[in-house]
């Protein structure tokens, strides 16, 4: 059971690293801020203009 | 004991598997087969040949911090679970490479491309990044041109940022060029990808707006809309008012990408690029493990031949002898170059210990390896004549149906045309003949496999148009992405000349580059579209060539990264699949420039076609076009030489170095960053 726990926890790990939602956390706990509409537009667009500067792959 | 009797069993089952698949002739293979060879050779692979890489070569050390541990800024550099690192590698390295490519190679039969694909990878594509990874990981995360910069020198790090630039305008062509041949004629398909794009800006606006960071939730309700714009797409497609707007030809969809692809590149990214980003990726990955079950649970049979009698040369996908076409036209899934800006980007920023390097650079490779060898089941367990009556463009069999089938049973692949018609009246289109580019027929073989996983001939439209959907999808998010990267490069170097172009904030100097990017991309897919062969036959290979040539440039600075850690004895690991990408890509990109076939050779064909002009055996509608033709394909042969040049430029550099250091004529100095010692504790990762 905890096996499976332990699996079900990373796939939920990589689906919210993948959608920046760790990224935001961390974000949030490195800073001491409370989560906020504002706060989050600053942080995502800071976020998606270092990911974009790379190419996608092929 | 029992470890190494197990070891033992999967390196004897994939031999056996491999000497299966390699000797059967005469009968049809089940592709578990397949499943089976690639299976246990990645295993294998992993296990001894990727380990004894990490401990004798590289001497991994996981007492050694990170970049993600000393420079955490929660940002780029964190910690990560190597699982999340794994998985975050792959959906980067994963595009429609290892889909198409397969695909197209599938001409030559089942076989040769197997192969390639199996021990590219094990050998060659794994390593690449497996060396790359851990070369940026031991220099605080550095890109591949600045890694050729400090390691090899100027010449080379600008080689490298040339030939990036280069690559991304032929590879944004030539997945446009996907699209639009998936796309012709087919109001379902056209309308079903035009609905995914008020989807993407109504998750930009929920996402910004109306539930800030909520990004799981929205691509879940993304998710929803996207599957009921399929089906609306077939309410469309059978609609008379509103088909006619969603049935376009070639020329008319290039523009629409074309257009496209200039508005999402300068658009807020959070509008319409992310929100789109954030739903591809997770379809990729749903629908990669969907494929992999579906093929475990249907094992289809494999009705292409291991081999075709286009290995000679004169197949009708693409002209080319299966050596060298076949490992260019596979690099994603073997050896892909551009894996190496993905290996020294966000990937060697999170690793936790070095370590984990092991799974996530060889293994998630070794897992995008395994998607080709799906593609390539997908593609062969169409029946032959199916397979090439939708890949074969008009201009080589024949432009009428009925002159189709009647050229590819002569090859001995008998089709005919009610079986096409059937087919495409299954999956709601007006015709699958000439749908070039590799993508309906790689949707065709999915569809099946999921048609039969559940669902049956019923359900086969709606799987044949999400698959269609799921390609296009991270299609158009590489258009509209590399589109801004071309653009940022571009202001970059003309800031150097005029200080306001280089602002990315100036909208004069935004709107320009982007239209020079789009526009250097959207002339060769326009080229493409046009050129009666299908545009594949000579952009494929162009993007092949390309591709495995970063691929050498990549292996360069491994090589030279391995001898400057006084680690020449193993220089073979790094110079074996860079010897062979070298007499593969200098021999296509030789017989490219200089066959003297008209279909192979860029200049033969100009000269053909000049010949027939300055003979007055073409029409007068037709001159213009003809010479449209004769410059493209002189174009194509100069940039194909350009990109030889280039390679040629800094594999010279490179051996030139090599032979310094290992004479002793000049001092081997490591640039890595210095020892300090990890305190990350397990549960931080």
């Amino acid at each position: 059971m905890s096996t499976l726990r332990r699996i079900g926890q990373t796939i939920i790990g990589l689906l919210r690293e993948l959608g920046d939602e760790n990224a935001y956390r961390r974000h949030l706990q490195a800073h001491g801020r409370p989560h906020s509409p504002e706060e989050w537009r600053k942080f995502h667009e800071h976020r998606l203009a270092r990911k974009y500067k790379n190419a996608k792959c092929c | 004991m029992i470890k190494k009797i197990l070891w033992a069993g999967i390196a004897i089952l994939g031999a056996y598997a491999l000497g299966g698949i390699a000797l059967n002739r005469g009968e049809s293979i089940n592709s578990i087969w397949l499943v089976t060879a690639s299976v246990c050779t990645y295993l294998i692979g992993f296990r001894f040949y990727a380990k004894f890489i990490a401990a004798k070569v590289m001497a991994l050390n996981d007492q050694r911090a990170t970049p993600a541990e000393r420079l955490r800024d929660g940002h780029d550099f964190e910690p990560t679970n190597k699982w999340i690192v794994f998985g975050h590698h792959f959906a980067a390295i994963a595009g429609p490479g290892p889909l198409v490519g397969p695909t197209l190679a599938a001409q030559f039969g089942f076989l040769p491309g197997t192969i390639w694909i199996i021990l590219g990878a094990v050998i060659g594509g794994c390593v690449q990044d497996f060396v790359i990874l851990f070369g940026s990981m031991r220099r605080d995360g550095k890109s591949l041109g600045q890694m050729a910069r400090e390691e090899i020198g100027k010449i080379g790090g600008f080689t490298a940022l040339l030939t990036v630039l280069l690559i991304m305008i032929i590879l944004l062509a030539v997945v446009a060029l996907v699209v639009v041949n998936a796309l012709k004629g087919s109001p379902w398909g056209t309308f079903t990808i035009a609905a995914t794009m008020p989807i993407a800006v109504f998750m930009g606006l929920y996402l910004r707006y109306w539930r800030p960071g909520k990004v799981l939730e929205v691509s879940v309700i993304g998710f929803f809309l996207v599957m009921f714009s399929i089906v609306a797409g077939e309410w469309v497609a059978q609609s008379a008012s509103w088909a006619p707007w969603f049935t376009l030809g070639g020329i008319a969809l290039a523009w629409c990408v074309i257009i496209y692809g200039f508005f999402a590149s300068a658009l807020p990214v959070w509008l319409l690029l992310a929100p789109r980003d954030y739903l591809s990726t997770f379809v990729k990955l749903g629908v990669v493990l969907m494929l992999g079950v579906g093929i475990l649970f249907v094992r289809p049979e494999m009705e292409m031949p291991a081999l075709t009698r286009f290995v000679d040369g004169t197949g009708p996908i693409f002209a080319g002898k299966v050596f060298p076409f076949c490992f260019i036209t596979i690099a994603c899934g073997a050896i892909s170059g551009f894996h190496s800006l993905i290996s020294s980007g966000t990937t060697p920023k999170m690793i936790a210990k070095e370590w984990h390097a092991w799974p996530v650079g060889y293994g998630s490779m070794a897992l995008e390896s395994f998607v080709a060898i799906m593609a390539m089941i997908a593609a062969c367990v169409l029946t032959p004549g199916v397979y090439f009556a939708v890949n074969s463009p008009a201009g080589i069999v024949g432009a009428t149906p009925e002159a189709a089938v009647a050229t590819i049973s002569s090859w001995g692949f008998p089709v005919d045309a009610a079986t096409m018609a059937g087919l495409a009246a299954d999956v709601g289109e007006e015709s699958l003949f000439y749908r070039t580019g590799g993508a309906p027929s790689l949707a065709l073989g999915m569809a099946h496999i999921f048609a039969h996983s559940g669902g049956g001939r019923a359900l086969l439209g709606f799987w044949y148009h999400f698959a269609i959907m799921f390609e296009a999808l991270f299609i158009l998010t590489i258009i509209d992405a590399g589109t801004r990267v071309g653009r940022f490069m571009l202001q970059d170097l003309l800031g150097h000349f005029h200080k306001k172009l280089g602002q990315t904030g100036w909208m004069p100097g935004v709107i320009g580059a982007s239209a020079a990017v789009v526009l250097a991309w959207g002339y060769f897919l326009i080229q493409g579209v046009r050129d009666p062969l299908g545009g594949i036959n000579s952009l494929w290979p162009l993007f092949g060539i390309a591709n495995q040539l970063l691929a050498a440039i990549a292996l360069c600075v491994a090589t030279t990264i391995l001898i400057k850690m006084h680690r020449a004895r193993y220089m073979w690991i790094t110079c074996t699949p860079l010897a062979w990408l070298v007499v593969v890509c200098f021999t296509a990109g030789w017989q490219k420039i200089f066959s003297p076939i008209p279909r192979l050779g860029f200049l033969a064909q100009a000269d053909q076609l000049q010949a027939a002009l300055d003979a007055g055996k073409v029409a007068a509608s037709q001159i213009a076009a003809t010479q449209a033709q004769i410059f493209n394909n002189r174009l194509d042969a100069a940039v194909c030489a350009i990109f030889l040049i280039l390679v040629t430029t800094i594999l010279i550099d490179s051996i030139r170095l090599w032979y310094r250091i290992l004479t002793g004529a000049e001092e081997a100095k490591v640039v890595e960053s210095p020892f300090v010692l990890s305190q990350l504790r397990p549960e931080e990762i």
